[in-house]
């Protein structure tokens, strides 16, 4: 399953990090990161982050 | 290091807790424009765009007011209780589980079946004042409306919203100076609404459903991630939240509009402006005017050493016209804006927002085409405009369409 986020409209909010802490992380500077390539047992975790995201930034591809 | 220690004199000062203090005073937007910060009695205030959007989601700041009974001088009892454990009292592990299993019953999914129920909710509600030409927009509309759609959201018939609206005034009296003598009064509704939690969570246990309580009991089948009382504990943070922060939230877009009749007009020919008409007024009139953060170590930020401990009040509603990203603050419904801050922002982003946008979008959008050229009819009753504003009573007229 591909992942990616539109940084235009990502706020930093860190709603997918609490989602879906496997995938969504945030590094030492505090900008978002994620695996951009997910194993599909953690669909689950990923359409709850993109479900959860105030922005709805999240794309599942 | 003592909170005086940290701040320059020469930084403005903010007397926050002077019951005529209001945040859209040309003394705070003077503040702003000389420096990001204030000094108040309370710690710090953020007055900046940028700053208040760095801080709402900075990792040495936690939620501010989890504290607040205790800071009342109130200790002990069920709402106390409450407060402390729920959910926008959290941080780390303890809160991302919550929020985990609270989410799929704050889905944008769940808000879309809803939305025809809004409609019909805003539609009966107008039609019991359309033709005389006036109402009190509070009691008539914003406060029905506001605990209707909770009754939608909880599935009970919106008979019941007088009762609802009662109890969660009551438990809001925790908010206010007067809470430790309000005490009785607080307690009384809080135990009563933890009841009702009590009686809907019985009965979809009794017949499960995919709604909003059927969601939270599920997430409740495994009790190590939400357990009993933390179940009810998320129920009635949801009925009081959602209703005085919408029923305020309506009045005050209301009144923008009557100031701006223009704009109303629009809205009534562009139907489809409705979901920006929210997001405009809750930049310009939120009733969340500004949000608390606590400091969980020492830092440093622009500079300026925090220490632990410290509180610092993020001023949403000033940040929300600063000139370095605002160029033309004033009231447009067709402007393309940068985001506000009425939801607040980072982890405690507010959980409700889908519902409160979904739900406020569907009125204005009726209200615009039912009630036109509103204005004014008599003296408007104010909350104070600071912390939590809004309109108590709002008399208006019209010209029914």
């Amino acid at each position: 399953m591909k992942v990616d986020v539109d940084m235009s409209i990502c706020l930093l909010h860190g709603q997918c990090v609490i989602a879906a802490p496997a995938v969504f992380s945030f590094d030492d500077a505090g900008g978002l990161v994620w695996l951009s390539d997910v194993d599909e047992g953690l669909r689950g975790d990923v359409e709850a982050a993109a479900d959860a995201c105030p922005e709805q930034a999240i794309v599942i591809g | 290091m003592t909170q005086a220690d940290l701040t320059t004199p020469d930084a403005p000062y903010l007397d926050v807790a002077d019951p005529t203090f209001s945040i859209r005073s040309a003394e705070v937007m003077a503040a702003r424009d000389a420096s990001w910060y204030a000094r108040t009695p309370y710690g710090l205030a953020a007055l900046r765009y940028d700053d208040v959007q760095k801080l709402l989601r900075h990792p040495k700041l936690r939620q501010g007011s989890y504290r607040w009974p205790a800071h009342s001088g109130v200790t002990g009892g069920i709402f106390a209780q409450w407060w402390e454990s729920m959910l926008l009292s959290q941080e780390g592990d303890t809160h991302a589980r919550l929020r985990r299993m609270a989410n799929p019953a704050f889905s944008p999914k769940l808000i879309t079946d809803l939305r025809p129920k809004f409609q019909a909710l805003a539609n009966r509600l107008i039609d019991q004042f359309a033709a005389k030409g006036e109402c009190d927009f509070i009691a008539d509309f914003t406060e029905p409306y506001a605990t209707g759609v909770i009754c939608d959201l909880l599935g009970l018939p919106f008979e019941k919203w007088r009762e609802l609206a009662d109890i969660a005034g009551e438990m809001g009296l925790a908010l206010g100076v007067t809470f430790k003598q309000d005490l009785p009064i607080v307690e009384a509704a809080t135990a009563r609404l933890l009841a009702y939690a009590e009686e809907l969570v019985a009965a979809r246990r009794a017949e499960p459903s995919d709604d909003f309580i059927g969601t939270l009991v599920k997430a409740n089948a495994d009790k190590s991630q939400l357990s009993d009382q933390e179940l009810l504990d998320m129920i009635v943070l949801a009925i009081f939240g959602g209703i005085d922060t919408t029923r305020n939230q309506i009045g005050l877009a209301m009144a923008m509009f009557i100031e701006h009749p223009e704009q109303w007009a629009l809205l009534a020919d562009q139907p489809d402006l409705a979901k920006a008409a929210v997001e405009e007024v809750m930049r310009v009139r939120p009733t969340v005017t500004w949000v608390t953060r606590e400091a969980t170590e020492d830092f440093t930020y622009n500079d300026l050493p925090i220490a632990a401990g410290t509180t610092v009040h993020l001023f949403s509603q000033a940040a929300c016209s600063d000139p370095a990203v605002f160029a033309n603050p004033d009231f447009d419904i067709t402007a393309d804006r940068k985001p506000h801050f009425g939801f607040g922002g980072g982890a405690h982003h507010c959980l409700g927002h889908f519902i409160a946008r979904g739900d406020m979008t569907e009125a204005l959008k009726l209200l615009a085409q039912r009630l036109r050229n509103p204005r004014f009819n008599g003296t408007v009753e104010w909350l104070p405009d600071s912390g939590n504003t809004g309109a108590i009573s709002m008399p208006i007229a019209f010209d029914p369409s």
